[in-house]
């Protein structure tokens, strides 16, 4: 399968491509009052209302900063999941269109299914799937229900 | 976007190097060959997809992709030309800092004659000289054309006021070899009577076919007579000249009854400045040079005079002294004092910058209107630094720093956001293919090869803008090197006139004879002479005479006399440097310090011993002190040597000289470099040998800078005291 890679900080992700509507960037965000900070805010992608994660407060790091480098992955909600042709992947993402903000994407990378490693008990973290090894780099394989459904982290929302 | 209209450096402009010309092709044509990728995804949409919308989903992205694709091409062209454009610019600057530096430099030298000339036309042993050979033209024919009359020792009868002028002519030539001696910038130096004829001169190798020659109809000398007092002076520019063979420039003023600045003409000095010897060595310098010390082919440096002709030249053989000048004819005659022009043109067969500068002569000293000229092939602009040094600076952090210019960084960043956008596309297409399933796999390579080419070419332009700058950060290194070549070398030329005039006035008669008889009355004498000095030269605070016990005798301003009096220097380092003299042409320096011969905070004190009766060697019986002014000296010519865009200083630009121990002695900018301290520069700026430059980069407060240093090599005679100069300038 293909995954898109993106960097937080120093620590390159990556996404399945199939669970990804398209990539974007200089979105304007428009914030919502009440909103937990997690949130950048709201954006308007062609009559479609989609929130965006910050990824960075997401995982308790640096808050991604808008930049000519960072963008926005919108990744597709289940029903539109279900719409991609040949399907053959358990992928789930959210009942909603949701978006995450990334500090800058990276490769696209081709991954076997045998390639993808179990994480690490020590770095565990709930959005982790897989590690993937290129050469000498490693990359994580997110679990993008896991992030798009933060109000099952209730923690992260405080 | 960028605009191709204004480009001047386009790709088949002949100053493109080949490695450009290479990098644009390749640049241009992987960029081509997106097009057909494109009008391929474009077929296979239609193949692919039933969906109306789907099939405009791809087509949408490959017109961005054209879109993009030829936005980059453009960009391609604009970035060349920008990459040249910033290459000229920065080396026109650089040239015409030389063309400048080159006649300041010997402005600067040639204010200093002017000085010179004035003050020892005052020398007792000359008007009385004159006086005595105008009183008797007689005896004067009898000694110096012995041949032609009756040769005086020959007839065994010589009257008293022909050996008294026999001895006044003998006194005469020994104190004109002393001055010759002690300023050695000077071929020769005469005095002639009224009516022109030269009676005594410095050059004892040519004394015989000088004496008794007669210079009435040469400019100098007419000019000199018409001198309204003593405080005038007259320059004749290079011409021929019967007192040598080569061409000659001459300093000349009116000797004077009495040695009264205001009293009767009765003769007149001339003093023949060695041009050709210095301007050789500050036309040669500067130049590049190849390893076996030769200029490289192509440069050349020289100076032509008001006519357009040349006067001096670093080659002869192209460019001969005494021709007009292998230039457009608007080099030849700038007008206005200071102009600079710049122009492309074929000098001896080459395709070169020509950089033109007139003189503006230097303080109250107009100059002569000369004018420097540089010329340098036209390929040497943009030829890539051999220099590959390692300074510790990243691409990046040099692509955004004050050392590129705006429009390249504006070019950088649009190269940027194209790379980004032809990325996204690309990934948007991989996800709208695999959204496609297995119909969409077909699409995966072109997305890949437009990702793949959009990155190379942007790749490519990103090697070239690091390129560019890394020549930029060397050309301003260089620059800054020249800068701190050229506040050395002022201050080493500077420094030697002090050597010079503190030999030449220890032999003064007044001092000897004031330490030998110490009377009052004496010591008044002295301190009247050293106040005339004193006037006559602006660069000094004070000038003192200690006695053999280090007691103060007498001094310039007597504003000072009372406090000085009183003080005992035995212990100071000049003092005792200037006891240990046995010969007048030695002479001792105190380096940069706290003196209390003075109030000022920094002093730098010249000594010479006074010998007995006046021998150019003999028993030391005291010392002179001359306190140079320093700061007020040395500040402008730091000023002068400050790194400037556009006539303006650069912002945070400094200068500063440190002294053998390290340590600041003298600065532009007192707050980040005050003196007494010492900074964090690196070594290879610090420990510099004798005559080598330097440049680099270092830290300071959190602020990066680049820094150009050189060390002293001396002057002449003048073998410096250790001293660097250096010139920094902010780059964050």
């Amino acid at each position: 399968m293909l995954y898109s890679t993106f960097y937080l900080g120093e620590t390159q992700m990556g996404l399945p491509i199939p669970s990804i509507l398209e990539i974007g960037r200089g979105f304007d965000f428009h914030p919502v009052r009440g909103a937990p900070e997690v949130i950048d805010g709201l954006i308007n992608l062609r009559g479609k209302v989609v929130t965006i994660i910050n990824t960075g407060l997401a995982f308790e790091t640096q808050k991604v900063l808008a930049s000519d480098e960072s963008r926005v992955y919108i990744l597709k909600n289940n029903a539109e999941l279900r719409e991609v042709a040949d399907a053959d992947f358990d992928i789930e993402t959210s009942p909603d269109n949701i978006g995450i903000h990334v500090d800058r994407i990276a490769d696209v990378i081709s991954v076997e299914k045998e390639e993808l490693q179990p994480v690490p008990a020590n770095i565990n973290h709930p959005f982790y799937k897989h590690v993937v090894r290129r050469g000498n780099e490693f990359i994580i394989i997110l679990e993008p229900q896991k992030i798009l459904n933060l109000n099952e982290n209730q923690e992260l929302l405080s | 976007m960028s605009d191709t209209k204004d480009i001047k450096f386009n790709i088949y402009n002949p100053v493109i190097t080949y490695e450009h010309r290479a990098a644009f092709d390749l640049i241009v044509s992987h960029l081509q060959e997106i097009f057909p990728i494109c009008n391929q995804g474009k077929c296979k949409a239609l193949e692919v997809s039933d969906d109306p919308q789907k099939q405009k989903q791809i087509n949408d992205l490959m017109e961005k992709v054209e879109f993009f694709s030829n936005s980059l091409i453009t960009i391609t062209k604009v970035f060349f030309d920008q990459l040249y454009r910033a290459k000229q610019t920065s080396s026109q600057s650089i040239s015409q800092s030389t063309a400048m530096i080159k006649i300041d430099m010997i402005e600067r030298n040639l204010l200093e004659r002017t000085c010179d000339v004035r003050w020892w036309a005052l020398e007792k042993a000359f008007w009385e000289c004159i006086t005595l050979a105008d009183q008797n033209p007689d005896q004067l024919t009898k000694i110096i054309k012995p041949t032609r009359k009756a040769p005086a020792k020959q007839s065994g009868k010589s009257s008293k006021a022909e050996s008294d002028l026999k001895n006044a002519i003998e006194l005469a030539c020994t104190r004109l070899e002393d001055i010759r001696n002690s300023y050695t910038l000077y071929r020769d130096l005469v005095i002639a009577t009224i009516d022109g004829t030269v009676v005594a001169n410095s050059n004892a190798e040519r004394r015989d076919s000088i004496l008794g020659t007669n210079v009435s109809d040469e400019e100098w000398f007419q000019k000199a007579l018409q001198t309204k007092d003593g405080t005038e002076y007259f320059v004749q520019d290079i011409s021929k000249s019967k007192l040598e063979d080569s061409d000659s420039l001459i300093y000349s003023t009116a000797l004077r009854a009495n040695g009264d600045e205001q009293g009767e003409v009765i003769g007149a000095m001339g003093v023949l400045f060695d041009f050709q010897g210095e301007g050789q060595i500050i036309l040669n310098d500067y130049m590049p040079q190849d390893r076996s010390g030769s200029i490289l082919d192509g440069w050349f440096s020289f100076f032509t005079n008001a006519d357009g002709r040349v006067i001096g030249s670093s080659d002869e053989h192209f460019i001969p002294s005494g021709d007009l000048a292998d230039l457009p004819r608007r080099h030849w005659r700038l007008t206005t004092p200071g102009e600079v022009l710049v122009s492309n043109a074929i000098v001896c067969g080459n395709r070169s910058l020509v950089v033109s500068h007139k003189s503006e002569g230097f303080d109250e000293y107009k100059g002569l209107g000369w004018t420097s000229h540089l010329v340098l092939p036209e390929s040497a602009m943009f030829e890539r630094s051999e220099e590959n040094i390692d300074y510790g600076i990243s691409p990046q952090e040099l692509m955004n720093s004050k050392l590129i210019p705006d429009t390249n960084k504006q070019t950088y960043q649009e190269i940027q956001r194209n790379k980004g956008d032809i990325q996204l596309i690309s990934i948007n297409g991989i996800i709208l293919a695999t959204d496609l399933g297995k119909a969409g796999t077909s699409f995966i390579p072109i997305f890949d090869q437009i990702t793949t080419t959009g990155n190379s070419t942007t790749g490519k332009m990103e090697e070239l803008l690091s390129e560019m700058s890394a020549d930029m950060l060397q050309q301003n290194l260089k620059a800054l090197e020249n800068f701190s070549k050229q506040a050395i070398d002022l201050i080493d030329r500077n420094l030697f006139e002090r050597a010079a005039d503190v030999r030449w006035w220890s032999t003064d008669h007044a001092f000897w004879e004031a330490l030998q008889n110490n009377t009052e009355e004496n010591f008044e004498e002295a301190s009247k002479r050293l106040g005339i000095i004193n006037a006559s030269y602006t660069m000094y605070r004070d000038l003192v005479i200690a006695d053999s016990n280090g007691r103060i005798v007498a001094n310039s301003k007597s504003e000072n006399r009372d406090k000085l009096k009183r003080m005992n220097v035995s212990e100071q380092s000049w003092f005792r440097q200037g006891m240990q003299i046995s010969r007048s042409v030695q002479y001792g320096v105190q380096d940069v310090c706290n003196s209390d011969l003075e109030n000022e905070e920094t002093s730098l004190i010249y000594c010479g011993g006074i010998l007995e009766n006046g021998e150019r060697e003999g028993k030391v019986l005291g010392v002179l002190g001359i306190l140079f002014d320093w700061e007020n000296l040395v500040c402008p010519i730091l000023e002068g040597c400050l790194p400037r865009i556009k006539n303006e200083v650069v912002e945070g630009g400094a200068a500063f000289y440190m002294n053998d121990d390290k340590e600041i002695i003298a600065t532009t900018d007192a707050e980040n470099f005050p003196i007494g301290q010492e900074v964090n520069i690196p070594a290879e700026n610090m420990n510099l040998e004798a005559g080598e430059s330097a440049s680099g980069i270092f830290t300071d407060k959190g602020r990066k800078f680049i820094i150009g240093s050189s060390k002293t090599q001396g002057y002449r005679e003048y073998k410096g005291l250790g001293w660097t100069a250096h010139v920094v300038r902010p780059i964050d």
